[in-house]
């Protein structure tokens, strides 16, 4: 048990700020009041109702996402002590043991900051998208049972299912690198989403979406479109850009084997390649 | 980033790219290096076993640029320019990330960088990339320096030459071993041979095992250049009768060996260096 | 009518659900969420979905039994026809789900697993693994993908609902919403607009719910014509981990393999838990309930801990209230075999060994069963009109309400594992009724004058700028927040009492004003989230006051509605011919219970407070009994009421 006679009354937390889209970024220090059991999101739930530096400066709430702040939702993803996670699972305790002098908070550096801890990370549901992460069913009407899975199957895919779209492994992947556009003024929403779009595209899909299309292709029906989601992965952007650092798979939160669906992926599209060229 | 002029082709073909720069780090670029090393490594077996392994490949005769540019050059060449758009394409990121895959991935990509670089040098230095007289004599001094029916006595001497050439080689050398060992790996997984992280951790031990062999190996023809001490006249007197028999034999032409062999007013003065250089050690 | 189009308010369950299939049918869907969808509540679930299955059928399990159970289970304020016909659904629903791609559990021979769940004896819940609900949100997020790559959906994720729009004839033709990046408000045109914005957990400061859980959509809604049912039935479950930001599920399993529930004798006692001696501890549980010991059923667990920590001033720690559930004497192999995903949980969050270390636990609000109240079209076998426009519809004709946040159901408790049921049943369920509402909507949303979405747009906009040009130094509004919670929480969980309900609603008016004061720390006009929690926060009055005006009014016990005072006694006399008298007394008593109070409530908004009717229950199909669960005399009353409904019935038969 957390021995907390020897913590302090308060601890000090550094958070990089910025007030928007392509604005200058700055850090920002506060001072919170110790309390038992404290995760992330509750320094700064304390931080913003306090909405004061540690100078007493007057400041705006830090802003940041999160939701059911019980690692399942993927919202609160952060860079903490220099390492990317869950705000929900970061607990005060452990990061005070971890670095003693303050706790230091940074928005994810792969994907655009809306506003100081909020990133934009639509790019990875077009990943999805892109990877056809679906099973394609004729109707939704009453059809009778799926296909019969066996336990080996079940226990294979379940993993890979947890996925939250978190981008933890997206963050620590020295392959995955930020795309960033700007709307044009004279842009509509749409036109600007469809450019954003097949800018994603042309870049990096990452672990999470290969890892999909490795689930998709195991299930019975889903792999009906398996060739189309290996061309996906074939495609620019595909797998071929991973640089086997493994990064993925060591910060994953839900400890997904990514690195075994990515050279599952491997071995599937060299033989799609193969029967391809070959016909 | 890739020029302007090339990005369309290098991301329409990105899969086909990446894949043809993996296979290529292993045939024929990695294979190449393997038996490159071996041979080399014959020089503790004495000049004359050095020659006959040297022979052999030049055997080849007028076909030998050709095979050189088509399994050797041009592969190399692919691989290591590829490999900078691949280096370009990351951002290693160890200072927060410090697991032991994620420090591979930037050591293949150093050691990859300084492999490129130490080829494209070796070859200049030692085999000139053109076989041109004009184009050698304009060189001489810094590149072209290997004479192929001098083998033992031209790389030594070329070799021992400063200490910086020295520990470039033993650098080049060790980046090459280790960034095949490493690929080797990688390559398992990029191909889909082992996937789950049993089989990467024995195929791990594996590209393990062979980098460790392939360094003893390397490091051994490196000695075997680099501080191997011997009776550089003797050897090069030994080197001579082997030409002189195989023209006799009319294995080769007097003009042939013209070309591979030290010119003779030559002769005395890489002599001397090699001289100096193992009065120093 | 060309170009309609249906807009959705909430991206869980129940709103993808009803999203894939509109799209199916051919409709043009809008869909807003709070957050990316995938981040839904929904993921939080674990237990399962119940249906009836092939094994169960085979130990003799059917349709109406599941129907039974979930009224039963909701102590008869469930209105019976749309909880037949979704229980009736529920198999299918599993099948469709199971051909998306769910992950669940399988048997050795492949089949669907099933685990047992509260309030049944059959092995009804389909589950994957921990996480059932996550599981399920992804397949239902992957078909709207499906859509959406085909132009048929289109999703606005990160914007918040602030109304419907009502024509002049009162019918919904769209709603004004806000992108929470750019602040923007803008009017949202659509032929419906579909409610799906699950429950209001915030409202009592901490629960089990996630943070979107605020109750806006539905307050918003409320405040503009749509009426509220069956408010105070709040779900609170027994064991949750106290968290300094949420509360979290710790389940009953803990229980069942042989936890015992504890506190120290001394009051806040500050040795370390295992050192306090055996004697000193005092388990209430098993001191109270000998029978049953720590594995009361979870109404009374809940009670109890409450009790000892509110009442009793028991509680192990002085700032917050929790007691010891200890597992620490049972060897740590046989916890890893049996407990192991639940102990890692518990260990994450805390950073503690529950293998080393007592756990503390304590009660949290889990699950609102009241909602929007909404119609339904009965169908002549007791069931529902599959395509009628009346499903799901409020009080607001074109404004539709699925999911948690309608209240029609779970009655006054809900069964466990069948809120995603009842989830993805009311959204394949709405679907066809908003075909039907679209062919004879009064006037197409098109055609609506612009003027009408520009004037709602202008409302909504002079609420903004004027939250945002407060003066400062006036109210903080995370601490009201605290505050509401504390008193919701102190006055409207476990236990009710008439008088601590009058005092909370009397500090939720006042906090209800003072929030009306409130300074923004933050003016800006970019991803300001303390406007929109300070917005949503003020819509929380309206959802606190429902909940506390139903619970005052309501002098019983139903459910989830705890009012001692007002509880149904146990038998107390021990000669048996007395104990008989004393039973049929007591069904006497119960069956005017039932003709008081079993009624839903029904607020309406009236402007500043909230205004209570009671609408009938429909209990055409199944006759509402008492439920007995623990109670001492159980079998002597069960046995005077099935002589009374045999009698009932007997007279039935022969006025036939």
């Amino acid at each position: 048990m957390a021995d907390t006679s020897s913590k302090p009354d308060h601890f000090e937390v550094r958070v990089l700020r910025q007030d928007g889209p392509q604005a200058s970024s700055y850090w920002e220090r506060h001072r919170v009041r110790y309390e038992p059991d404290m995760n992330v999101i509750s320094v700064l739930q304390r931080i913003a109702s306090q909405s004061q530096t540690v100078d007493g400066k007057e400041v705006s709430p830090v802003a940041w996402e999160c939701n059911c702040l019980e690692e399942v939702c993927g919202a609160c993803t952060m860079v903490v002590n220099g390492r990317v996670r869950q705000a929900c699972t970061a607990l005060v305790d452990r990061l005070m043991a971890e670095q003693e002098s303050d706790i230091e908070l940074q928005p994810m550096s792969k994907f655009p900051v809306q506003r100081d801890l909020v990133v934009e990370r639509r790019r990875m549901f077009r990943g999805l998208e892109k990877s056809k992460a679906w099973v394609t069913v004729d109707t939704y009407g009453p059809m009778g049972a799926g296909p019969r899975i066996s336990q080996t199957e079940q226990e294979n895919n379940y993993p890979l299912s947890q996925c939250m779209s978190c981008g933890c492994c997206l963050e620590a992947c020295p392959q995955y690198t930020k795309v960033e556009l700007v709307q044009g003024d004279s842009e509509s929403d749409d036109a600007f989403a469809e450019r954003q779009d097949s800018t994603f595209d042309g870049e990096f899909v990452g672990a999470h979406a290969i890892s999909q299309v490795m689930l998709f292709n195991g299930h019975p029906i889903a792999k009906n479109d398996a060739n189309e989601r290996l061309d996906s992965l074939m495609a620019p952007g595909g797998i071929q850009v991973c640089g086997n650092a493994q990064n993925c798979v060591a910060v994953c939160p839900k400890e997904i084997p990514l690195t075994t669906s990515i050279a599952r992926a491997g071995r599937a599209t060299t033989v799609r390649a193969i029967t391809k060229f070959f016909g | 980033m890739a020029t302007k002029l090339s990005a369309p082709f290098l991301v329409r073909h990105e899969f086909l790219l990446r894949r043809l720069h993996s296979l290529s780090g292993l045939v024929p670029v990695g294979a190449y290096m393997v038996v490159h090393l071996i041979t080399n490594a014959t020089i503790w077996s004495g000049a004359g076993t050095f020659q006959r392994a040297v022979n052999q490949i030049h055997s080849l005769g007028p076909v030998l640029p050709l095979v050189e540019w088509a399994f050797i050059f041009l592969p190399i060449l692919f691989h290591g320019l590829y490999g900078i758009v691949i280096i370009r394409s990351g951002l290693p990121n160890n200072g927060s990330y410090s697991y032991f895959t994620n420090i591979r991935y930037t050591l293949q990509r150093a050691s990859g960088l300084i492999a490129f670089l130490f080829i494209m040098w070796h070859v200049f230095h030692m085999h000139g990339w053109i076989h041109n007289s004009q184009w050698r004599e304009f060189i001489e001094g810094i590149g072209g320096k290997f004479f192929p029916f001098n083998a033992a006595t031209t790389a030594t001497d070329a070799i021992q030459a400063s200490f910086l050439i020295r520990a470039a080689y033993f650098v080049g050398v060790v980046a090459c071993v280790f960034h095949l060992a490493n690929g080797i790996w990688t390559m398992g997984i990029t191909w889909g041979l082992w996937t789950t992280p049993e089989a990467q951790r024995k195929a791990n031990c594996v590209a393990g095992s062979i980098g460790a062999v392939l360094l003893g190996i390397g490091l051994l023809a490196w000695a075997g250049f680099a501080l191997r001490s011997s009776d550089s006249d003797a050897e090069r007197a030994l080197e001579n009768k082997i030409i002189d028999a195989r023209i006799e034999a009319g294995q080769i032409t007097e003009g042939e060996a013209k070309h591979k062999r030290v010119p003779t007013e030559k002769k005395r003065s890489s002599a001397d260096v090699g001289e100096t250089v193992l009065g120093e050690t | 009518m060309p170009n309609q189009k249906v807009m959705i308010i909430g991206g869980g369950l129940a709103g993808l659900a009803a999203a894939m299939k509109l799209a199916e049918l051919g409709v043009d869907v809008d869909l807003m969420s709070l957050t990316p969808v995938k981040r839904s509540h929904s993921v939080c679930a674990q237990g399962g979905i119940n249906s009836v299955n092939k094994q169960t059928r085979l130990a003799g399990d059917n349709e109406w039994k599941h129907f039974d159970d979930t009224v039963y289970g909701g102590d008869f304020l469930n209105h019976q026809p749309p909880v037949k016909e979704m229980t009736e659904w529920a198999p299918r629903i599993i099948d469709l789900m199971d051909r998306l791609g769910v992950t669940f559990n399988r048997t050795t021979e492949g089949f669907l697993d099933h685990r047992r769940f509260g309030g049944t004896l059959y092995k009804r819940t389909a589950f994957a693994g921990a996480t059932t609900g996550q599981q399920l949100l992804y397949v239902l997020d992957e078909q709207v993908r499906r859509w959406q790559s085909q132009g048929r959906v289109k999703v606005y994720e990160s914007w918040d609902y602030l109304g419907p729009i009502l024509a002049d004839d009162g019918t919904c033709c769209g709603c004004v919403a806000q992108d929470l990046a750019t602040m923007e408000i803008r009017s949202f045109s659509a032929d419906a607009v579909v409610v799906a914005s699950g429950g209001c957990g915030l409202i009592f400061g901490r629960s089990t719910m996630s943070m979107v859980c605020t109750g806006s959509a539905v307050s918003r809604s409320f405040q503009m014509g749509a009426d509220y049912g069956n408010g105070e039935f709040i779900q609170v479950h027994p064991t949750a981990i106290p968290g300094a930001d949420k509360l979290r599920l710790m389940s009953e399993s803990a229980r069942g393999e042989g936890g015992r529930v504890w506190v120290p004798s001394t009051p806040q006692d500050s040795r370390t838990p295992r050192s306090i001696p055996e004697a000193e501890r005092y388990y209430f549980l098993e001191d109270r309930y000998p029978e049953y010991g720590n594995l009361v059923p979870r109404d009374i667990a809940t009670r109890e801990i409450f009790n000892i920590c509110v009442n009793e001033g028991l509680s192990v720690e002085q700032g917050r209230q929790c007691v010891f559930l200890d597992l620490t004497h049972i060897e740590r192999s046989e916890l890893d075999r049996k407990l192991g995903g639940i102990l890692e949980i518990y260990e994450k969050f805390q950073g503690v060994d529950p293998r080393d270390h007592p756990m503390k636990i304590f009660p949290a609000v889990h699950y609102s069963m009241g909602g929007l109240w909404v119609d339904y079209q009965k169908s002549g076998s007791g069931g529902l009109q599959w395509g009628s426009p009346q499903n799901q519809t409020t009080k607001i004709p074109g404004l539709y309400a699925i999911g948690e946040c309608d209240y029609q159901y779970h009655g006054a408790n809900r069964l466990g594992a069948n809120s995603l049921l009842s989830c993805i049943f009311s959204g394949l369920l709405v679907a066809p009724s908003l075909v039907e509402w679209l062919k004879i909507v009064p006037k197409a949303a098109a055609d609506q004058p612009s003027s009408l979405y520009e004037a709602a747009r202008q409302e909504r906009q002079v609420r903004h700028d004027k939250l945002l040009n407060r003066p400062s130094g006036g109210e903080n509004p995370y601490l009201i927040h605290e505050e509401l919670g504390d008193v919701l929480t102190k006055s409207a969980t476990v236990v009710r009492r008439n008088p601590q309900l009058e005092e909370g609603i009397d500090k939720v008016l006042e906090l209800k004003d003072r929030a009306a004061a409130c300074s923004l720390s933050d003016t800006g006009n970019w991803t300001n989230q303390n406007v929109v929690f300070t917005k949503a926060l003020q819509d929380m009055f309206p959802l606190a006051l429902t909940v506390l005006r139903g619970a005052l009014a309501r002098d019983e016990c139903r459910g989830a509605h705890f009012k001692p005072d007002f509880a149904m006694p146990s038998l107390k006399c021990e000669e048996p011919g007395e104990r008989i008298r004393e039973a049929e007394a007591w069904c006497d008593r119960f069956e005017g219970n039932v003709d008081k109070w079993l009624k839903s409530t029904i607020a309406t908004w009236q402007g500043d407070d909230v205004e209570l009717s009671y609408e009938e229950v429909d209990t055409s199909l199944i006759v509402p009994r008492p439920r007995l669960y623990g109670l001492v005399g159980a079998d002597v009353i069960e046995e005077v009421w099935k002589e009374r409904v045999a009698k009932r019935t007997d007279v039935e038969a022969t006025t036939a």
